[in-house]
């Protein structure tokens, strides 16, 4: 009895030394820097001052500061805006693209590149065409509208910085929806060509029930990023996070908080972890509605 | 082969446990703070965006060093300008700050207060005579005793207008303003005969603009902000008229000084200020706005225009203290500093050598004529921006004057705001 109970008490050791170099590595650089974000949002941490534990005192802290709020707006407004626009215009996309026509790899490439250009060089030309004196404003003076101040008004500037994001995210979210679609039974949209369904309603009946699965994937993976936004606000709207600070998004208050010299890592931890949570809570809301739908 | 279970479950809970070990002292060991043995070992130099232009400059400064005290080697490593503060970090926190360090003063405070950045004032008093007492005193730290690194390169600069948008606009090119009474009334003017397309400046302001207008910074003691007095408030009044009169530009409230320069060489902007270094720019980038430049000294309330302050900090966690020290004296010494000043438009922090004919004498050219105008302000130039105002700090005031601006609070409510917010940051900083 006591040898099998002792051989119960342990662990083939073969599977672990395989999986070893990938644990090291979750290890070092995923689960070790999470555990220590947690363990500094309770501690008075700063950039070259060991912390103090301070127990909530952080989480007290924030409550109480209106940058938080500001920041938590605006993700929350980045998510509102941005989602449901990489939602529907890829799917869009991706049945202009999907027929198998002469130079479509063209559009299809074109429609990709914004995905695989570096973000800071996207921001930069945004930051020219928008800017007071730039082509969109030249344009529109022409035409009798008059400059508009897409970079100096405060909301301006978070729709700017949005459609920035639904530019550069549109390629990649149509590639997985191409993928999608090529599992579309083809049956289908002939048979209810044949019961005299138009190409709206083929679109609604057929196309977006097959790939709602994936509609659902694109939005879980769309609202964890457009939560966690920062290069697009940070090059378009600058390091202060535009007027008055009024577009700074979560993560850019985290590391305006976490960085320098002078960094309240204790405080910035506390912030990430709120992230963090919100992020969890948003998979999970997805997830949920996607089984209600199913059920 | 197994591995039990109570085996791994120590492992994972000693990975996980290994975060809290970074709450607790901190303290390491480190290095000797006494720069009296032998000069020798090996040494790394970090200096801020400067291999690009000057890495002749550098290679024969080390190569000369090296000669000197052959016992010595010295690594350089140079760091782009963009994150600088946050390289810093990252290597003081780690413990892999380079023995001698290119800082300026806001950046050697924090360093300081972690112990870092050794005592000059102890370790190399008998250098403290070659460098102008300004100089020196720019790298003490409000709240401890002592100086934290050699004073190396100052710089200041006039203030750039552009004489056609001066004309355009009605304002003799000749007369650029001269005290802040002009510069207000010219802008609101140039603003008014565009209808709004040029702007005078293209930011907001900033500590330095608080502190050249008189405005008292900060306490006696150093121990608060006081930015937030009548005058304080009066400034930022006439820059609110200047916002709505759009005399200052739309995006002044986003602007970074990168930004503000490209306003002004693509002639969006009157003025700018800057330094002798954006003249070279001016010709190669913009040739029809070289042609209209227009150079004026900066305005100030105090008779004291601002300068910055570059210096040379040495780790106090040094293996080499001796070599470390020397070699952060050789790089700032007169005979060095004067030879970098031949390269590039900086000044010397070292007594005496502004009165060098380099520094004195005209040629007619625009560039002497800069360089002579900023070496005579600088004999009685002033480093507005106190050393412990930080980056967060910067923002926090930045955000409440564009509060003003847009009209969200008055300008005492906001300056109130901000010295709130950087009493608070100054508290933390502890």
């Amino acid at each position: 009895m006591a040898g099998v109970s002792r051989v119960r008490r342990q662990l083939p050791t073969s599977p672990w030394l395989f999986a070893a170099p990938g644990l090291l590595v979750v290890g070092a650089f995923v689960l070790y820097p999470f555990v220590s974000t947690v363990v500094n949002s309770f501690t008075d941490r700063r950039t070259l001052i060991p912390g103090r534990f301070v127990g909530l005192a952080n989480f007290r802290e924030l409550i109480h500061d209106d940058m938080f709020w500001t920041g938590l707006r605006n993700s929350t407004l980045y998510i509102v805006g941005v989602v449901p626009a990489l939602v529907v215009l890829p799917l869009l996309l991706a049945l202009l693209v999907q027929k198998n026509i002469p130079g479509i790899t063209f559009f299809r490439s074109a429609f990709y590149t914004p995905v695989v250009a570096s973000i800071v060089v996207v921001g930069l030309i945004w930051v020219w065409l928008l800017d007071e004196r730039g082509l969109v404003n030249s344009l529109l003076e022409t035409v009798g509208i008059g400059r508009i101040g897409f970079l100096s008004d405060q909301w301006l500037l978070l729709l700017s910085a949005m459609a920035v994001t639904v530019w550069k995210g549109l390629g990649y979210y149509m590639i997985i929806y191409l993928a999608a679609l090529a599992n579309v039974p083809r049956e289908l949209h002939e048979a209810a060509a044949v019961d005299g369904a138009g190409a709206v309603r083929r679109f609604l009946t057929v196309t977006v029930p097959a790939v709602r699965s994936t509609m659902v994937l694109v939005a879980a993976l769309s609202s964890v990023a457009a939560f966690k936004v920062f290069s697009e606000v940070y090059l378009m709207a600058g390091p202060s996070g535009g007027p008055a600070g009024e577009d700074t998004t979560l993560v850019m208050l985290v590391q305006r908080t976490g960085t320098g010299l002078t960094g309240r890592v204790g405080y910035a931890s506390a912030l990430s972890v709120v992230v963090f949570v919100v992020t969890v809570v948003l998979m999970l809301l997805v997830l949920r509605a996607d089984r209600r739908e199913r059920t | 082969m197994h591995i039990s279970r109570r085996v791994f479950a120590l492992a994972a809970a000693a990975l996980l446990a290994l975060p809290l070990s970074a709450c607790g002292s901190g303290e390491d060991g480190g290095g000797s703070t006494d720069a009296s043995g032998k000069v020798e070992g090996d040494i790394t130099f970090q200096t801020w965006n400067l291999r690009a232009n000057f890495k002749p400059y550098f290679d024969g400064l080390i190569s000369d060093f090296e000669k000197k005290y052959p016992d010595t080697h010295v690594k350089w490593i140079d760091q782009p300008a963009e994150g600088y503060a946050d390289k810093i970090s990252a290597d003081a926190a780690g413990g892999t700050l380079p023995d001698v360090v290119n800082v300026s003063p806001d950046l050697v405070a924090p360093l300081a207060r972690a112990g870092l950045a050794l005592d000059l004032d102890k370790a190399a008093a008998k250098y403290r005579s070659e460098y102008l007492d300004g100089a020196w005193a720019s790298h003490r730290i409000p709240g401890m005793s002592g100086t934290y690194a050699f004073p190396w390169y100052l710089n200041t600069g006039p203030l750039f207008y552009n004489k056609s948008l001066f004309k355009e606009a009605g304002l003799d090119p000749a007369q650029p303003p001269k005290t802040y009474d002009d510069l207000f009334a010219d802008a609101l003017k140039m603003a008014k005969q565009s209808g709004g397309k040029v702007a005078t400046l293209a930011n907001v302001p900033t500590i330095e603009d608080f502190g050249r207008y008189g405005v008292e910074l900060m306490n006696k003691e150093g121990t608060g902000f006081a930015f937030n007095d009548a005058k304080g408030v009066e400034l930022l009044t006439r820059y609110q008229e200047l916002y709505d009169a759009k005399a200052l530009d739309p995006q002044a409230l986003t602007a970074t000084p990168e930004s503000s320069g490209k306003k002004f060489l693509t002639e969006a902007v009157a003025m700018n200020p800057g330094s002798a270094l954006d003249l070279d720019n001016f010709k190669k980038q913009a040739p029809n706005l070289y042609k209209n430049i227009g150079i004026t000294d900066q305005i100030t309330s105090t008779g004291h225009v601002n300068m910055y302050v570059m210096g040379v900090m040495v780790n106090t966690k040094t293996r080499h203290t001796p070599a470390a020290v020397a070699f952060a004296h050789f790089v700032t010494d007169a005979q060095n500093q004067m030879s970098f000043a031949k390269q590039v438009a900086i000044f010397p922090s070292t007594a005496g050598s502004l009165d060098d004919p380099y520094f004195t004498e005209e040629d007619g050219t625009d560039e002497t004529r800069v360089r002579i105008a900023a070496a005579k302000s600088l004999q009685n130039a002033v480093n507005y921006t106190p050393v412990l105002f930080s980056d967060q700090m910067k923002t926090a005031l930045r955000n409440e004057v564009a509060k003003a601006l847009l009209g969200k609070e008055s300008p005492k409510a906001a300056l109130d705001n901000a010295v709130k917010a950087c009493d608070q940051l100054l508290q933390q900083q502890g």
